[in-house]
């Protein structure tokens, strides 16, 4: 838990929106004392007012909540935009779902959230998440590196020629994200391609770029068109 | 649920017992008055007939009284509520019923004008035409509307549907044209205007003092369809919970002292929760995704554990892909065997090449320590990949072994497009 690499004097303060609360009570009982929960909520209208009051440094945030325009996660970070966390530092989403939907978690990165795991996710894995995305890292489960790759067309080949390129991904982004499919954690991706930890991260962080800005219209039309991976 | 569930089957039986008066779909030669008749006061049919044909002949009483109980008798709800061949069935019968029925009646009036005019009685002509065509037409248009027939009628939509807008409309049209000349009577077409221009406004007055009345009774109709349909959704979605979700919490609840079956169980049922939530995720059960995905899960289900399987792209199953996707199944086994959770599995189907990735995070084998699975591992991976064009690795990680699968896609579609033609020729050996 205390790994001396990244010392963390002031716990992370997180906000919880589930809908679920035996979910909920549950994510609390997993995470570690690095972690402060200084909010929940159970929809989308209370989850703006508690992140907007107690400014966390990262929101666990359910794709598919109440309330809102209907559009689950994706209004929560849409509504408290703007906010940032006592530290100074823009809140942080990350994405929590069981649904696997590709539209569903497709939208809610689109939406600003920086990375999503699926709710069978083990204690450790969730709170070394948390902890990344506090840092203003992406967070990318195997499954997510799955839609990615289908959906930018890497799988077929299409691979971008200058990195600038927001429709595509770059070899080495591509080479990522291939790894991360396949089940390696950041650790082995960088040691796999002989690059650092940072560069890895920098990789992900671009690729979670391009997902959110990138206008390729096949994105969307892929991810409506394939409800589930 | 259980009320609901016992709810429906009884209903129906409850208004049999009670015997209403009901015209039944089957059975029957005109609208099924007799048969209603005789069924209601538990006589023989052919009696009540036999009545009614006598009456009939006494100065017409059992036609009224055959055209009164018509009217006033609702059809049986068999053919609505019973939907399949009993419905089209009863549908045939009624159909030929009414072809016997108009059949008759035309047969039946032809005679009576024949005979009159043998005995010349003035039969006003210029009356009974009239006359006739607006009661032909009544009838066509309320057979339309009967009661059990409109249900289907609004339900059923294409060529039935039309079929009925038909009927309707000449209905309407032909008792329209019977009543213009009724009223036009001797007065030539100059009086035709006046007759159509008073028609029209009484027509207008009645719909506009109608229109609200129509517009609230449609409304009602499609709020109560649209009931109808989702109760029936939501009875879909109960029944199917209660025989999967239920069934397996049950069993959960009953294994909670065995944690490797309540993961099991667990991840059938989601798995099996899922494909019914979103269903056909990877179109046809012959693709190589949903080969590869199948077996993921039987795997799953053989060991209790779970797999993290990430497939992106897709394809025919050919030859190679059968290969691969039992290469695939081998190594997942042997991960779920001797390896460490968690496990998983990628598989990008790419355009030239095949690629699969099986990995877990056991302390990786040796070849020392378990030589007879080595050996399986040669044959059912590297051998069949091999054999098929293309190539397997297995990697020692810092945590775990990785199996790679790479299978060309170019020599697989070859070998798809090469078995026609070698078909022939092997015949030709023979």
């Amino acid at each position: 838990m205390t790994d001396p690499g990244s010392v963390q004097p002031i716990p992370i303060r997180l906000v919880l929106v589930d809908d679920h609360r035996m979910f909920r009570s549950g994510v609390k009982a997993e995470l570690g004392e690095s972690m402060v929960i200084v909010g929940e909520a159970a929809d989308v209208d209370r989850a703006i007012v508690v992140v907007a009051q107690t400014r966390p440094d990262v929101v666990l945030l359910d794709v598919h909540l109440p309330g809102g325009n209907g559009n689950g996660g994706s209004d929560v970070i849409s509504g408290s935009g703007g906010v940032s966390a006592e530290s100074g530092q823009p809140v942080r989403f990350l994405a929590l779902s069981v649904s696997d939907a590709a539209e569903d978690v497709i939208a809610v990165i689109r939406a600003g959230a920086r990375g999503y795991v699926t709710k069978t996710i083990n204690g450790n894995d969730l709170t070394s998440a948390i902890r990344r995305v506090a840092d203003g890292d992406a967070v990318f489960s195997p499954r997510l590196a799955g839609f990615v790759l289908d959906a930018f067309g890497a799988a077929a080949g299409e691979v971008a020629l200058i990195d600038e390129e927001l429709d595509r991904l770059s070899t080495r982004e591509r080479e990522v994200m291939r790894l991360i499919a396949r089940g390696y954690q950041y650790k082995e991706v960088a040691k796999e391609l002989f690059i650092s930890i940072k560069t890895v991260e920098t990789h992900v962080s671009s690729v979670l770029r391009k997902l959110q800005l990138s206008s390729r219209h096949e994105l969307t039309a892929w991810a409506v068109g394939r409800r589930l991976l | 649920m259980p009320y609901e569930l016992s709810h429906s089957p009884t209903d129906p039986g409850q208004r049999r017992a009670v015997r209403r008066l009901e015209r039944p779909t089957r059975g029957r030669y005109v609208a099924g008055v007799c048969a209603g008749l005789a069924e209601h006061l538990g006589l023989n049919v052919r009696q009540v007939r036999l009545t009614f044909i006598l009456a009939s002949l006494a100065g017409g009483v059992g036609i009224a009284a055959y055209l009164f109980l018509w009217a006033l008798t609702p059809q049986s709800p068999e053919a609505t509520a019973v939907p399949g061949t009993h419905a089209v069935a009863a549908g045939r019968q009624a159909n030929e019923s009414l072809r016997n029925f108009v059949v008759g009646l035309g047969l039946l009036l032809v005679g009576g004008v024949l005979f009159a005019q043998q005995h010349d009685v003035n039969l006003r002509l210029g009356v009974l035409i009239p006359l006739m065509t607006v009661a032909g037409g009544a009838v066509l248009a309320w057979s339309q509307l009967d009661d059990a027939e409109r249900g289907r009628w609004l339900v059923r939509s294409g060529e039935g549907r039309r079929a009925g807008l038909l009927r309707l409309g000449v209905g309407i049209a032909l008792a329209s044209v019977g009543v213009v000349f009724l009223a036009t009577q001797g007065r030539g077409l100059a009086g035709l205007w006046d007759v159509g221009i008073a028609a029209v406004a009484v027509l207008a007055g009645a719909a506009l003092i109608a229109a609200p009345w129509g517009v609230r009774l449609w409304s009602d109709l499609r709020a109560e369809q649209a009931q109808r349909i989702r109760e029936t959704e939501r009875a879909d979605i109960a029944a199917h919970l209660h025989d999967s979700v239920l069934q397996t919490l049950a069993l959960i609840q009953r294994k909670a002292d065995d944690p490797g079956e309540v993961t099991r169980l667990a991840r059938a049922q989601e798995r099996e929760l899922r494909g019914w939530l979103y269903a056909g995720p990877r179109g046809s059960r012959a693709s190589l995704a949903s080969a590869v995905t199948q077996a993921a899960h039987e795997v799953e289900d053989l060991h209790g554990i779970p797999i993290e399987l990430v497939i992106t792209g897709d394809g025919p199953l050919d030859m190679g892909g059968t290969a691969l996707v039992q290469a695939v199944r081998e190594a997942l086994i042997n991960a779920v065997r001797h390896g460490a959770p968690p496990v998983s599995a990628y598989v990008e189907v790419g355009s030239e090449r095949v690629e699969a990735f099986v990995r877990d995070h056991g302390p990786g084998f040796d070849i020392d320590d378990v030589p007879r699975d080595r050996l399986g591992v040669r044959k059912s991976i590297l051998g069949r990949m091999s054999r098929n064009g293309g190539t397997a690795a297995l990697r020692r990680l810092e945590h775990g072994t990785e199996v790679c699968l790479s299978l060309p896609v170019s020599i697989a579609g070859a070998q798809a497009e090469a078995a026609p033609d070698a078909q022939p020729d092997i015949e030709g050996t023979r």
